[in-house]
């Protein structure tokens, strides 16, 4: 049986992970809930975004957190591109499963690109806090996955106050829970789906910088993170940005502990274990509360 | 409306002309074998999983093709490589090697990397009866098949590459010698292979085993896995690792504090880009490798020459392996005489490796019958920032003493 310290050892490192997660997993929310779009591209935008931060801190110096004031732009203005160029084509009936075509062949664009730009070799970021811990009563809380969670909790709190306060964010949940409907009294609902795109692919540029820290990647990393990003927005509820933030905390603390008391290879079951549970169980998700898609 | 409809009309027909053509010249190539370039097939994973090593590969093979067609190819015929790209999917390697053989009509096949994708690709080999030497299938089920035509050239299958440092940890004196030890390792049969040959010749010498972890190569979290072992404390870590995890994994214990005498990783450490990856934590770091850039066998030197000249950079392990494939399976055309894709001849050249022994940059091969190389690994340490061979002592490649216990990272 696993000591106490180590299961609250696992529980922090949990809870870290799964904030991590929920920054990874915001804009997959985001793409579904406005516009049915299965964005399997989302991780290979990720590992985009790292490579760039990469650059830019090799290149121009910048620390890699401040690097997202370049990146979160850049990647904003790629989404609105996006999906005004290449998935607004896409007929609405088939969306979902169109989409999905479209943006695994982004994901591979993406990769090939990333591979013939940086070559395979892997690449890291290392500054000086990567490798410290914060002593917290015997338990470590390595900086980097606090940095990181402290990243989401921003990115998240940013998006909630967007998507409840400003105008746009209203226009925007209008548009994901009856688009006809949001259009007859008159938010321009092609122009909202757009920036909504652009702002769940800003979340990536934010994700990527901070992944950049925490782990060594190479082109193909994406794949890894395809299938549990995918898992948490099911679980969490399909289109609910709050319902994958709390399925995200969850399943990293569930990982966790798993692995602290069982192994590795159970640990990444549990996000499939979860996934088909939901599918049996509550179809609609358990954190999205009504509006959430059945999947 | 019109227009298009001819130019489609017209793009059909070019694509029906051009396939027949393409099959016209295929038709006729049988006829030209014989005396034309030998043609050697080769897939690779050039992307996914395992595209660095596959690339690492790619390079040593390129570089062996043109140093022999430099001195006047194999039999007085050119050599000519074709390579495919499996990224990393052990579906795609089986029709790799199948359309090779049958379609392109190879004379020789070159195996792929890593052991993952070389037992299906040694089946097709070995199904069609042709010679299969590979750079990178050391798990000891790749041996375990009943191949005939396949050989492995390195120095030593996965469960021997930490036969010197067990044999060294084994015989420090009692007071010095750790007393237990704890093993992750990667979910993959050459991986797991090297922690546990080590971990099973420690634990018959006495040395505890006191956290033995295996991880998917989908783990993208290492952190607990680090807990877990960090609550035993161990005195020895090894990592059956190939180059993220071996990261992962060190960064991870670095975090939580764990400070062990002695740390082994199977395949991270041996990579450039490993110590930019961990800063100052790769010191002390042993790691099995089986070539070393300036050991003195022969042929070595030329190698790394050859290989800044043409690529502006020092070869790694990679490269090395994929030239010794090459060294081997020409010495054996040489020695045979031909290098044609029928079963006589295929069968005699595997006879030939099986009995004999092969000068390569790797150090002289020879090989049991079912395709195991019979030597060993050095093991190397980064000491003072530099990659420096420690293993086997008192012999000629030793380049320094073994750094123990390592210094606190």
């Amino acid at each position: 049986m696993p000591s106490g310290s180590l299961l609250l050892q696992g529980l922090a490192l949990g809870v870290l992970t799964g904030g991590l997660y929920a920054l990874l997993s915001s804009g997959l929310s985001l793409y579904f809930g406005v516009m049915r779009v299965v964005m399997v591209a989302h991780p290979a935008f990720l590992f985009l975004a790292a490579y760039l931060t990469y650059s830019l801190h090799n290149k121009a110096g910048l620390d890699p957190l401040l690097t997202i004031l370049v990146t979160v732009p850049l990647f904003f203005a790629a989404g609105v591109a996006i999906q005004r160029l290449l998935i607004a084509r896409l007929a609405a009936e088939t969306m979902a499963m169109m989409s999905v075509l479209l943006t695994f062949a982004m994901a591979l664009v993406i990769e090939g690109t990333l591979g013939a730009v940086y070559t395979g070799s892997f690449r890291s970021i290392n500054p000086e806090y990567a490798t410290k811990s914060l002593d917290l009563f015997g338990t470590q809380l390595p900086y980097d996955r606090l940095i990181g969670f402290g990243m989401a909790a921003l990115t998240l709190a940013a998006l909630f106050v967007l998507l409840k306060v400003t105008r746009f964010g209203r226009s925007l949940r209008a548009t994901i829970q009856h688009p006809q409907a949001a259009r007859l009294v008159g938010i321009k609902t092609e122009r909202v789906t757009g920036l909504g795109f652009g702002v769940g692919l800003a979340t990536a540029a934010v994700g990527g910088a901070v992944l950049a820290i925490i782990t060594p990647f190479f082109p193909a990393a994406h794949w890894a993170w395809i299938g549990k990003l995918m898992a948490i927005i099911v679980v969490g509820g399909l289109g609910s940005v709050q319902g994958a933030a709390i399925a995200a905390l969850l399943l990293g603390v569930v990982e966790s502990l798993v692995l602290v008391t069982v192994d590795a290879t159970w640990a990444t079951m549990m996000f499939y274990i979860f996934l088909f549970l939901t599918l049996l169980v509550r179809p609609q998700g358990f954190f999205g509360g009504r509006l959430a898609q059945r999947f | 409306m019109v227009k298009t409809t001819r130019v489609r009309a017209g793009l059909a027909i070019l694509a029906v002309v051009s396939l027949a053509l393409g099959a016209c010249s295929k038709d006729e190539e049988p006829a030209k074998n014989a005396s034309g370039p030998i043609k050697i097939g080769i897939s690779l994973p050039l992307t996914g999983d395992f595209s660095e090593p596959g690339k690492g590969i790619k390079e040593g093979y390129e570089l062996w093709a043109e140093t022999v067609n430099a001195s006047g190819g194999m039999l007085g015929r050119q050599v000519e490589l074709i390579f495919r790209d499996d990224a990393s999917d052990p579906n795609r390697v089986v029709s790799d090697y199948e359309s090779l053989i049958t379609q392109d009509k190879v004379n020789l096949v070159f195996g792929p990397f890593s052991s993952r994708l070389v037992i299906p690709a040694a089946q097709v080999a070995e199904d069609n009866t042709m010679l299969f030497v590979e750079p990178a299938g050391a798990a000891k089920e790749v041996f375990t098949q009943g191949f005939k035509y396949l050989f492995y050239a390195a120095p030593a299958v996965a469960n021997d590459h930490y036969n010197y440092l067990a044999e060294y940890i084994l015989a420090l004196p009692a007071d010095q010698r750790p007393k237990t030890a704890a093993y992750a390792s990667l979910d993959d049969p050459f991986a797991k292979g090297t922690a546990y040959g080590l971990r099973d010749k420690l634990a018959a010498g006495g040395i505890k085993t006191v956290a033995d972890e295996v991880y998917p190569p989908e783990n993208t979290d290492f952190a607990a896995i680090a807990a877990r072992i960090a609550s035993k404390k161990p005195e020895i870590f090894v990592g059956g690792t190939q180059f993220e995890d071996s990261v992962g994994m060190l960064r991870a214990l670095q975090e939580l504090k764990v400070q062990p005498k002695l740390v082994a990783f199977s395949t991270g450490p041996t990579l450039p880009e490993f110590p930019e990856a961990v800063k100052g934590a790769s010191e002390g770091v042993l790691s099995p490798v089986g070539w070393a850039l300036n050991a003195t066998y022969p042929t070595n030197k030329e190698f790394v020459e050859a290989h800044k000249k043409k690529f502006g950079k020092e070869p790694s392990e990679d490269q090395a392996n994929g030239f010794t494939v090459g060294q081997v399976v020409a010495a054996a055309v040489k020695a045979v005489g031909c290098a044609d894709p029928t079963k006589d001849c295929q069968t005699k050249l595997a006879e030939h490796i099986r009995g004999g022994k092969f000068d390569t940059v790797v150090g002289p091969l020879s090989f049991d019958d079912n395709g195991r190389p019979e030597q060993a690994h050095m093991i190397q340490q980064y000491i003072k920032g530099k990659v420096e061979i420690v293993l086997p002592k008192s012999s000629a490649v030793q380049t320094a003493e073994l750094l123990f216990p390592k210094p606190a990272w």
